[in-house]
């Protein structure tokens, strides 16, 4: 039953990140240009209105989650590879090493994750610094995870079995604590990439996002807002579509450790 | 969840847990591409002039020189001037912390209860409702800010007519002037901190709920209220301080989305004008007292945890 749950909130989550990846092929126009009547209202050939430059909401929104999601997908990807090589290292070899890494990861996480990006966008480009916030801010969590695990496997029966065959550490980590754990591990990439969209949507809100004319979900948020009572759409669909789209990671995250029996 | 390491005393840790960020902190701030000299330049300043302007502004002098001349600046409460605007750091900050320590204190005041009971209902509400209410907790701190902040002007503020969307507080004037001004950008910090809050606070008000003396309480037809307040509570007492730190730190950071979506000029406005507009010493010293604060949070948790509860 929660196994099924899992699928098709992970079939659901594949989809809302395609869909976001591939929006902009479906645009009929440039989400760029200028034409309609400022905050007019839905119409034929506008479905959903224009925003106040009188650029189409619709192909702004097919457009707009392109970056977002691809820098959120680099940012989680990164952090989650990084913390569970370190997780597995550290929870295998639990040494003063280790121990001094775990250490460093809790000096990080004292920092908030968006102060931590807010830095890094004073000397990097924004979608880098969404990536140097969650490695920051994500990837000690990931670690932790990954280290309990991984220590708590340590002497289990299946771990000790291989190592008596004579397997060496390395690919008794790779071949059979690594997949004993895949759950844990998808559910925390899930949530990295939760964290990682919303640190991306507050930098593109500040206006460290992509220039202007672009289209970017966040941005739209920001831009549209005082034309809120003029044309709802405007700002409600793209907010949907991040709603969306962080929604269902996190209910995937949810439904993946809540089958393993973690809290 | 909220283990720190204790090598040292707590004061000690809280030490270098700051030295460390003002560390991170100028080192951000020191590799921006170009520097102090280029934007007080205008970019339209000759070689001879960016060179006078660097010696000027001590440019020159190598890093960790300038790192001690900035933490001694600090220290006796002269952190430095705007490059933009040319008035003391200190000034500036005065000016804004009204709103922005208004922000946050009203949206602990107001995610601190609801964090604690979105978490007691979701382990011993209705059983019906307990589904529900995780979701909603997963859901709601997985929303980003502005998704909220959009949420609540369409309904609060388009929808009903209550509340200014995007509110015009005079600068320097107190934000408690203007109640009306703060209650969705209140309302946006508070919900989805509460969501996280709650996320984080559910494992240890359910682990405490299975041990055998709150079962006796609730046999002996104690109030649900009463078992929450007498024998829960306390008990979590340790990780919801810690909790308190978290959440501190998020909502520091957090501050900025809002006081930008709403125009509100607090501290988080002020970091982030001086990011787009590169005033180093600015930017420095706001992320420097941000920093402070969610230090200060953790010592606060650490002194308030008590010993025996200590995981």
């Amino acid at each position: 039953m929660r196994r099924r749950t899992a699928g098709a909130l992970a079939a659901w989550a594949g989809a809302a990140v395609l869909v976001a990846l591939g929006g902009r092929a479906l645009t009929g126009h440039d989400p760029a240009a200028v034409g309609a009547t400022p905050w007019a209202g839905p119409e034929p050939g506008l479905p959903l209105g224009a925003d106040g430059l009188g650029r189409d909401v619709l192909s702004r929104v097919l457009a707009g989650g392109q970056d977002l999601t691809l820098t959120a997908l680099a940012a989680a990807l990164t952090a989650s590879a990084l913390g569970v090589a370190g997780g597995l290292w550290a929870g295998w070899n639990r040494g003063r090493l280790s121990r001094a890494a775990a250490a460093t990861a809790d000096l990080l996480l004292a920092l908030p994750l968006l102060l931590l990006a807010l830095l890094a966008v004073v000397a990097l480009p924004g979608p880098a610094a969404v990536i140097a916030g969650t490695v920051l801010g994500g990837t000690p969590l990931t670690l932790r995870v990954v280290a309990d695990a991984t220590a708590g496997a340590r002497h289990a029966g299946y771990v000790e079995a291989a190592l008596a065959r004579g397997e060496r550490g390395a690919s008794v980590l790779m071949r059979e604590v690594l997949p004993a754990h895949a759950g844990i591990i998808g559910a925390d990439l899930a949530q990295r990439f939760v964290l990682s969209v919303q640190l991306a949507v507050a930098l593109n809100v500040l206006g460290f996002g992509p220039a202007p004319p672009a289209p970017d979900w966040a941005a739209m948020l920001r831009e549209n807002l005082p034309g809120l009572g003029l044309n709802p759409a405007a700002t409600i669909v793209p907010a949907l579509a991040l709603a969306v789209l962080t929604g269902s990671f996190a209910a995937l995250s949810h439904a993946l450790t809540s089958r393993d029996g973690a809290p | 969840m909220f283990q720190l390491p204790r090598p040292a005393g707590v004061p000690v840790r809280a030490a270098l847990l700051l030295a460390a960020a003002s560390v991170v902190i100028f080192l951000c701030t020191a590799a921006l591409p170009g520097d102090a000299a280029d934007v007080l330049g205008g970019g339209r300043a000759t070689a001879e002039e960016l060179a006078r302007l660097r010696a000027e502004q001590g440019l020159d002098r190598p890093l960790p020189v300038r790192y001690l001349d900035w933490l001694s600046g600090v220290l006796t409460g002269e952190p430095g001037v705007s490059l933009i605007t040319g008035r003391p750091v200190a000034e500036l900050v005065a000016e804004r912390a009204a709103v922005t320590l208004a922000l946050a204190v009203a949206a602990l005041a107001l995610g601190l209860p609801l964090t604690t009971a979105l978490a007691w209902a979701a382990v011993r509400g209705p059983r019906w409702a307990r589904p529900a209410v995780n979701t909603l907790i997963v859901t709601g701190a997985a929303l980003p800010q502005a998704v909220v902040a959009a949420a609540l002007v369409a309904w609060l503020s388009t929808a009903w007519g209550a509340f200014p969307p995007v509110s015009m507080l005079p600068a320097g004037e107190p934000p408690w002037h203007r109640p009306d001004l703060l209650v969705l950008p209140v309302l946006t910090l508070a919900l989805p901190t509460a969501a996280y809050g709650a996320a984080l606070l559910r494992g240890a008000i359910a682990d405490v709920v299975a041990q055998p003396y709150v079962r006796d309480a609730e046999l002996r037809g104690l109030s649900p209220v009463t078992v929450l307040f007498r024998y829960v509570l306390p008990m979590v007492a340790a990780p919801a301080t810690r909790l308190f730190a978290v959440l501190l730190g998020g909502l520091v950071a957090g501050t900025a989305v809002v006081e930008i979506l709403f125009g509100l000029a607090g501290l988080g406005e002020l970091l982030v004008t001086a990011i787009s507009t590169r005033d180093v010493p600015v930017v420095q010293n706001v992320a420097l007292l941000a920093a402070a604060v969610v230090v200060a949070g953790l010592l606060v948790a650490d002194a308030a945890a008590p010993e025996a509860v200590r995981s």
